[in-house]
């Protein structure tokens, strides 16, 4: 620095890089949601490389698959995304029957009743688990209350799963060919009506609440400082990357599973696929953490909505379990996508025709939505990478699977 | 500057937003309880009701038990282990039984009258040769009367919940062992269980998991002293 202090011009050269400092962050860190290390390059404050180091809760999920049969591998894929575990049995199970379809002379199909539960549990699901999103976000940037209040509402979900399926987490209620039936609910019984007034009870109670979050969390300017306009994913990042889900369309591409490609019966439900937009009062862009984060909660929702549609109409009698005689799909392979809480989740499974697998592959959303947190995070300071992780709404269980 | 007023009013407006949301908290009742201190057990204080059917820990009646090894076969993680053998020919534990399952959670054991294939929960049920098990003890008194032969109990079908018949048993059992430290919960062996005998409990009472051996969480379900023949009380029903 003396040689530009003798000069007349005083010009001051301003060292672009400071020395490189490497920190860890976690894994036990508690907003990294699980078990993710982060090794951060940094540069005073400022990050220029952030790398994922995954596979703390590896548990071999797909070596397992290989040596059990159909059935016994759905409780495993409860423990992927273990806050959405039903729809993790949901993307597994209809996998499973897509393959078994091709078998012309097993013919089956799944009932009515348990099409409708399956349904209506996985939305509430879906709630469950943005909640949960919701709830940790607001934590990771500082605010307490919502997490709260988010998990007194999430509790009257969990008592609802435990009555219908007799576990809070680990539910291992969707089987192939319908809904498990370990606790019997006969149609029109005093059972039924009285787990059907009990979501009618919690969807009048919740819907004003999301307003109410909103107000509390979502327009709250300390949260939007820290959110608004930081780490925008363009859509032609988040295609590139396979982010899917409320990341995707965070990103502005109007591009749901449900409605576009719909399974089961979404193409019965009447609803909205929320998308990102910009909000100039604000200042929130396309594609930033707000936006991903907005979603989630416009999401719960059309969630409300759908379980409003089913409750209007009432579940429809009959068996709930289709009448399957051994779960041996045919010689052949499969991919099967469905619209689980965080994104696209599929199932590769390639069969021989015995009832074990030959190979089984978990796409999971998270560990797409995990590899692009590298670019994101690029040149934003140390604090934004909580902001970033808290968005893309990642579970490491299912990220290692 | 006029940008700067207006994010001090921002600031200031939507943090009072929050806080009118927070303030009316303090109007409701509590969500939470100060677990050790506000809860008593046997005034039902507080003390969260468990549904019917919870996955709670397994228990398997192993006089019900016939050795079929399907919850063996089904566990995705291997913690049950079944040993047996048959007896010899010609032998076997009891004859063909049914037992009553009623809606407060009885059972009673007995030959139904009829075919039990065709159960008609309209009527009643007439049982002989019954004896009552897991009831209150004054509904046992009163099942046990004097006369051993002709112990005969009439049930109204509302009352009852399910009937599951009792085969034979040909197998002697050696071995029954559930691994409870690598059970995962996913009851898929009560589902698979032909006389419901394996179960898990929905109570969380007397389930005590802290040890300080791995191996005492190997529950042994065939200790028991049904196999002596000479023992009346356990093998009663079959007499």
């Amino acid at each position: 620095m003396e040689s530009t202090q003798s000069t007349e011009s005083k010009i001051i050269e301003l060292q672009p890089f400071t020395d490189e400092m490497i920190v860890n962050m976690g894994p036990q860190h508690p907003s990294t949601h699980g078990v993710l290390r982060l090794e951060l390059r940094l540069d005073g404050e400022v990050v220029r490389e952030a790398i994922p180091h995954i596979g703390y809760l590896h548990r071999c999920f797909e070596k397992h698959s290989e040596n059990l049969s159909y059935p016994q591998i759905i409780p495993f894929t409860d423990r992927m995304d273990y806050v959405a575990a039903m729809n993790q049995n949901w993307g597994f199970c209809l996998a499973v029957e897509k393959l078994m379809e091709a078998d012309e002379e097993k013919e089956f199909a799944i009932p009515e009743r348990a099409e409708y539960l399956r349904v209506l549990i996985c939305e509430l699901n879906r709630i469950a688990s943005h909640l949960l999103s919701f709830g940790t976000y607001g934590m990771d940037l500082g605010a307490f209350t919502p997490f709260l209040y988010a998990f007194r509402d999430r509790e009257r979900l969990l008592l609802l799963f435990e009555k219908v399926c007799g576990a809070r987490l680990t539910y291992n209620y969707i089987r192939i060919g319908g809904v498990s039936e370990i606790i019997p609910m006969e149609p029109g019984s005093i059972d039924e009506q009285n787990f059907l007034d009990e979501i009618e009870e919690f969807l009048d109670y919740f819907e004003p609440q999301i307003d109410e979050y909103n107000d509390l969390l979502t327009s709250n300017s300390i949260f939007s400082e820290r959110t608004v306009g930081v780490a925008v994913m363009s859509a032609e990042m988040a295609l590139s990357y396979g982010a899917t889900g409320p990341n995707l369309r965070g990103s502005g591409v109007d591009w749901d599973l449900r409605r576009d490609e719909p399974y089961s019966i979404y193409d019965r439900f009447d609803f909205d696929v929320p998308v990102a937009e910009d909000i100039p009062e604000l200042g929130a862009v396309v594609g930033d953490c707000w936006s991903r984060y907005k979603i989630r909660m416009d999401e719960m929702k059309e969630s409300v909505s759908i379980c409003r549609q089913i409750l209007a109409e009432g579940l429809p009698d009959g068996p709930v379990m289709a009448e399957l005689k051994a779960v041996r799909p045919p010689k052949g392979e499969l991919y099967f996508r469905s619209e689980a809480p965080r994104g696209e989740l599929g199932f590769y499974i390639v069969s021989d025709g015995t009832p074990k697998p030959v190979r089984v592959k978990g796409r999971s959303p998270c560990f797409s939505a995990l590899s692009a947190l590298q670019e994101l995070s690029q040149g934003l300071m140390v604090a934004d990478i909580i902001a970033i992780i808290g968005s893309i709404d990642i579970v490491m269980g299912e990220v290692d699977r | 500057m006029d940008k700067y007023i207006r994010n001090i009013y921002k600031g200031v407006y939507t943090v009072l937003v929050g806080m009118r949301i927070t303030i009316r908290q303090f109007f409701e009742p509590n969500v939470t309880h100060q677990y050790p201190y506000e809860h008593d057990f046997e005034k039902k204080q507080n003390v969260r009701e468990i549904p019917k059917g919870y996955r709670g820990q397994l228990y398997n009646r192993i006089e019900d038990c016939i050795g079929c090894k399907k919850c063996e076969m089904i566990c995705p993680v291997d913690c049950i282990t079944i040993k047996g053998d048959k007896l010899p020919k010609g032998e076997q534990l009891w004859d063909s039984m049914n037992v009553v399952h009623l809606k407060d959670g009885r059972e009673i054991i007995g030959i139904l009258d009829g075919d039990d294939k065709k159960i008609d929960l309209q009527g009643s049920l007439t049982l002989t040769n019954t004896t009552s098990r897991l009831g209150p003890q004054e509904v046992i008194d009163r099942l046990e009367p004097s006369n051993d032969d002709t112990r005969t109990q009439t049930i109204s079908g509302d009352e009852v919940s399910r009937v599951v018949t009792r085969n034979p048993v040909v197998f002697y059992l050696d071995q029954f062992d559930i691994d409870m430290s690598l059970c995962m919960y996913c009851g898929l062996c009560t589902e698979v269980c032909p006389t419901e005998c394996l179960t898990m409990k929905d109570s969380l009472e007397g389930i005590e998991y802290s040890k300080f051996d791995r191996t005492d969480l190997i529950f042994e379900f065939d200790k028991q002293e049904m196999y002596n023949k000479d023992d009346e009380s356990s093998i009663e029903a079959a007499d």
